[in-house]
């Protein structure tokens, strides 16, 4: 047999025989054994006269080319019968899905973050202070001496005859401006405690404060505070009204209502039909309170707020009785 | 504070009377909260006055009469079947319900036959209308009633009224009687105020006794003033003066004593009278106690006083408790005819420190303890015997004795304009200011940059330029004053981060949720953790005044309030809690501070723990148990969230009382122990109410370094290599201990150690177990050839089997 018809028999034996494999393995074996019988045949090449070699060079290559496009061929039909395969799978994707770690911030948490967010925009950083006070950075150096009717408005937890459980969040006011100059500008949330406990009332809870110290600070500018934190916090573009009241430590003095989130201001069972709902204190900074902390009363003038974050999360998210905040009730902890 | 709309009314001259929800709108713009409206007469409806003009007996039962009644002069009557033993003779007035008519407790009357006899409707008793107890008979109005028939019976009662209830701010006293609201109606509602009478002239008799008043301290009382009333007849109250006392909460008792109560809701002056024949020595003095002397009040109670407290003697008696309550020796009885009447002011303090100290807190005490103005004894005095004299048939005996060393001159207070407008943010002027504290009574001079002003003798509260600058916000409406927001004239500055809420976000960020608990419990919650007397935490700061035993102790560890919240959850049928607490603990500060004080505050670290119970969440059926490396995990992730990429070492241990002893590692930092994982102590979940295993961790958050900035390392670009090796070792050998001894070789080129196997077996040997230990190891310089590798593995191996001791297999 010639070279040229050794070639045509081992390109037409290959290519069937590849076609025809049983495994990719098989395809392989017969891929390797053609390779090296067209090897073979190539070595008797170099027997020819120099005046055939090109020609029969290009048939040698055509038996190469038909050789590997069969093997790529049983490939790329296993391939493609494996990508049908795969295509042909069906899940049942309505099967529930795989817990992903899913906790949850508590909501007083999350109200409270929200809330020292919204206020840094208007430039309050953060103050805190001890939940265990003296009687003097909680009461007397807010203008609250000891038998000042005043006391009576807010039943303390004694721990001994100088030391309470922090009414309100208030003395934290006290430190900055004892420790740091004006221009102050803080908030200061935290847990306070009193002897009250009904549905609306929790022996502890928790209360942010704001205080502005600085030259030129107004009542005026206590509103404007205030109305960006509630249209912000609500998402809504609710008013705040100002209703004189009276604190020891403010003067002017006021009791914040906001425009009930719930009705707009129309009257609902949540404001009991008022249109507007409380939800803190708030006032001028007394010249009293400046004179404990040796800030010059003449010189500045500051702000202060005080505001319940339970009472901002129940409005916002109905939560009904005070006492869910604090019992650990997973089925509460797991809503917000 | 509770006031009448009527009464209020008749104090004030309004260019238009407003309606009371005006009222109470008004008097809320201006300071003064309204806490709740009742209406008097909202218990009943549909009764109305009708005249007997007729009666006879029914004719089937002897108690029971036929009344004929009229609602209209001249108009036809009805006959009303009545059980009553009191119906009047024609002519006087009666209240009917009428058909229709609705009752206290939501009856509705329906004709219904008595007897035989079908009564449209009934004569009502006063138990009836929800106004006593009284059932002897029915309601019979005065001889002198002036109502028109056939109007609605609570015109007749004195109840077609509302009573509005004043949360009276702590610093005014001034409101703590109808004038002085009736003061505030008229400044917002720019009315006038109309004093009550006060003229004596014609109940006036010259002469008669003296009484000599010596008050000890001006301080403690700046004005006494006493006066005798003589000829008085004691009786009951006309229905006017009971109805509007019933209305503001007190109990009618006799004219006299009605009198005194009567005058303190209208002027805010308690005033008390004494049985004038009870006083011997014609002095009245006003001195201190002593310490240890004992007085019987009118309750009958003896009580044991001190020096702070007040005492209104005759002479060297005590005849009354100053402000707080009278002496049961010289009370107003029956028989009384003449009666000293005591006006006076005592110092607020004092009466507030007695109130508490003996819990007497009563109206006087209360109006006493806010301040009441001196300036207002005399008035008082005057309208109290004038309305003695008229109710009880009284003469006023000479003069006021009047002592009244603490009389203050009048406050100047000067107001700067610009002052104003800079503290309230609002451009008023002197004009707008002066026109405002003109309508509450102050005097006001000056129209320029600034104002004299002078507050009425009843607003102590009223004493420095910023207490005015409130007085003129509030009356020209703190509606008015813009919404600005303050100029930042600073950059805010640098705060550390918050330990606790990195804590908290990271831990709900892996699954957990958050619990906020109470930073106080019971004592016995307290202990259940089993803590060692030598454990700072074993010694809770104890609360003085707790309302109930959860609030005893300050907790010390978060633990026992979470493992109170699992249980809490079992029980209603939640097993699978996942929860986590990161929050202040309380610590007594340094060692041996007494138990009675705590002389210096507290330390409040911040703490963070979780408990685990119950299964993981599952996608379908249980998914498994929480375990101990669930709590490890889970407090790998709260330091890391504080510290950042820090090492944290685990320790095996047995000291932690409230973890199982086989079941506890100890978590340390840099060389310090920051806190515990592992199994809780079973006798301990039992002793908080819980079933089945918790494991929990519980970290002081404040023993942490706060993480610096991560700083990026270098991506590696050699590829590494990875050896194995298999140990056959003791059981009792921790893997930590493992990974000790191939730290302690020191080879740079290992990058990473895990175990992969942890297995064991009894066949492998009695107390041995077998572990499959992966090395990584890599150059930050080069690829390692494979000599590079097993040398330095060879070298791993040769330590771990020397000094674990273990096999290599
Ligand atoms: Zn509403």
């Amino acid at each position: 047999m010639d070279l040229s018809a050794q070639l045509d028999a081992i390109e037409t034996e290959a290519t069937a025989a590849i076609a025809a494999a049983a495994s990719e393995q098989d395809a392989r074996a017969l891929h390797a054994k053609y390779k090296s019988e067209l090897a073979t045949a190539m070595k008797a090449m170099g027997k020819l006269p120099p005046g055939e070699r090109p020609a029969m060079g290009q048939r040698a290559n055509k038996a190469k080319d038909a050789l590997e496009k069969a093997f790529e061929g049983y490939l790329g039909g296993l391939r493609e019968a494996a990508e049908a395969a795969d295509l042909a799978r069906v899940v049942d994707v309505t099967l529930p899905a795989r817990p992903a770690p899913r906790g949850h911030l508590h909501l007083l948490t999350q109200v409270r973050l929200e809330a020292v967010q919204i206020f840094s925009e208007l430039g309050f950083v953060v103050a805190d202070g001890p939940q265990i006070e003296t009687d003097w950075h909680t009461f007397e150096a807010l203008a609250i001496p000891r038998d000042h009717p005043a006391r009576d408005m807010q039943d303390t937890f004694y721990l001994s005859d100088e030391i309470v459980l922090r009414t309100h969040t208030s003395p934290v006011q006290v430190r900055t401006m004892l420790t740091q100059a004006p221009p102050i500008r803080i908030v200061a949330p935290g847990h306070v405690y009193r002897r009250d406990d009904d549905p609306t009332h929790s022996p502890m809870f928790t209360q942010i404060e704001g205080l502005a110290v600085d030259e030129g600070i107004s009542f005026a500018d206590l509103k404007g505070v205030l109305i960006h934190f509630v249209s912000r916090f609500f998402q809504k573009d609710l008013t705040v009204r100002l209703r004189p009241s009276y604190f020891p430590f403010v003067e002017p003095g006021a009791e914040v209502d906001m425009q009930c989130s719930f009705c707009g201001g129309s009257g609902c069972r949540l404001c009991k039909g008022t249109g507007w709902v409380e939800i803190g204190g708030a006032g001028v900074v007394d010249p009293d309170v400046f004179a404990h902390c040796k800030i010059d009363s003449e010189k500045y003038t500051g702000f202060a707020f005080g505001m319940g974050l339970e009472r901002m999360a129940m409005l916002r998210h109905g939560v009904n009785d005070i006492k869910f905040y604090y019992e650990g009730d997973v089925r509460f902890l797991e809503q917000f | 504070m509770k006031v009448l709309w009527s009464w209020l009314l008749e104090l004030c001259d309004l260019d238009r009377q407003p309606t009371v929800e005006e009222g109470a709108k008004a008097l809320t713009r201006g300071g003064l909260e309204i806490e709740g409206m009742t209406n008097l007469g909202g218990g009943f409806s549909g009764v109305v006055v009708a005249e007997v003009v007729g009666k006879q007996p029914h004719p089937q039962a002897d108690k029971l009469t036929l009344v004929d009644v009229i609602t209209e002069k001249g108009g036809a009557a009805t006959q009303v079947v009545c059980g009553a033993p009191n119906v009047p003779e024609p002519g006087r007035k009666v209240l009917w319900a009428q058909i229709g008519a609705t009752l206290p407790g939501g009856l509705t009357l329906a004709a219904k036959p008595v007897k035989g006899i079908v009564s449209p409707g009934m004569l009502c008793a006063e138990d009836e209308l929800g106004l006593g107890t009284d059932h002897a008979g029915i309601i019979v109005l005065p001889e002198d009633d002036r109502t028109a028939l056939g109007a609605p019976a609570q015109q007749a009662l004195g109840l077609d009224d509302w009573m509005l209830e004043i949360n009276a701010p702590a610093n005014r006293g001034d409101v703590l009687g109808h004038l002085g609201v009736a003061r505030e109606l008229c400044a917002v509602l720019r009315g006038k105020l109309v004093p009550p009478d006060l003229d004596l002239a014609e109940y006036v008799d010259r002469g008669g006794p003296a009484v000599e008043i010596a008050i000890a301290n001006s301080e403690s009382c700046p004005r006494y003033s006493a006066r005798f009333l003589t000829g008085i007849r004691i009786g009951p109250s006309p229905a006017r003066i009971a109805q509007r006392l019933k209305g503001v909460g007190v109990r009618p008792i006799s004219n006299i004593v009605d009198v005194t109560n009567y005058v303190m809701f209208e002027l805010g002056q308690p005033l008390h009278a004494f049985d004038a024949d009870t006083l011997t020595t014609g002095v009245v003095r006003i001195s201190h106690a002593s310490d240890g002397e004992r007085f019987v009040t009118l309750d009958g109670v003896e009580r044991s006083l001190v020096k702070g407290d007040l005492m209104i003697r005759d002479g060297q008696t005590g005849i009354a408790l100053a402000g707080v309550m009278g002496g049961r020796d010289t009370e107003v009885t029956d028989k009384t005819t003449r009666v000293l009447l005591e006006s006076a002011s005592f110092a607020p303090v004092l009466i507030r420190r007695t109130a508490r100290r003996l819990a007497l807190h009563s109206e006087a005490s209360l109006r006493f303890g806010r301040g009441v103005d001196p300036e207002l004894a005399a008035m008082a005095s005057a309208r109290a015997a004038r309305l003695m004299c008229q109710l009880g048939g009284a003469r006023v005996q000479g003069e006021l004795f009047d002592a009244y060393p603490g009389k203050q001159s009048p406050v100047s207070i000067s107001v700067r304009m610009p002052r104003v407008r800079m503290v309230a943010g609002v451009p008023l002027d002197a004009a707008t200011c002066s026109d405002a504290l003109s309508r509450l009574q102050f005097t006001v001079t000056g129209t320029g940059d600034v104002l004299d002003v002078t507050p009425p003798s009843a607003r102590a509260d009223v004493s420095r330029e910023v207490d005015v600058i409130e007085e003129v916000l509030r009356i020209v409406g703190y509606e008015h004053v813009p919404s600005t927001v303050p100029v930042l004239r600073q950059p805010p500055g640098v705060r550390p981060r918050d330990r606790g809420d990195a804590a908290r976000i990271a831990l709900a960020a892996a699954g957990l949720s958050e619990a906020i608990t109470y930073g106080f419990q019971s004592a016995e919650r307290g202990a259940a953790l089993g803590l060692a007397g030598s454990d700072r935490r074993s010694q809770p700061i104890t609360v003085k005044n707790p309302m109930s035993q959860d609030q005893a102790v300050m907790r010390t560890s978060l633990l026992p309030n979470l493992l109170a919240a699992v249980a809490r959850n079992a029980s209603h049928g939640r097993h699978d809690v996942s929860i986590a607490e990161v929050g202040n603990v309380f610590l007594r500060r340094g060692e041996g501070v007494a138990e009675r004080e705590i002389h210096q505050l507290a330390d409040e670290p911040i703490w963070a723990a979780c408990v685990l119970a119950g299964d993981r969440p599952a996608q379908l059926g249980p998914s498994g148990a929480w375990d101990v490396f669930d709590a490890k995990s889970f407090a790998q992730v709260a330091i890391r969230a504080v510290a950042g990429d820090v090492e944290i070492k685990t320790r095996a241990t047995q000291s932690v009382p409230y973890l199982h002893p086989g079941v506890a590692g100890e978590l340390s930092v840099g060389g310090n122990v920051v806190g515990w994982f592992g199994e809780v102590h079973p006798a301990v979940r039992k002793r908080l109410g819980v079933e089945a295993r918790v494991f929990a961790f519980d970290l002081d958050l404040t023993k942490l370094p706060l993480a610096e900035p991560a700083q990026m390392r270098a991506i590696p670009r050699f590829p590494g290599s990875a050896r194995d090796v298999s140990l056959l070792l003791a059981e009792s050998i921790p893997a930590g201990r493992v990974e000790e001894v191939i730290a302690a070789v020191g080879e740079k080129l290992v990058t990473a150690v895990r175990l992969l196997e942890d297995y064991r077996d009894a066949k492998l040997g009695d107390g041995m177990k077998s572990m499959l230990w992966s090395i990584l190891y890599r150059s930050p310089e080069r690829t390692l050839t494979d000599a590079e590798v097993d040398k330095a593995h060879e070298g791993i191996v040769a330590r771990l089997v020397e000094n674990l001791p273990a096999h290599r297999r």
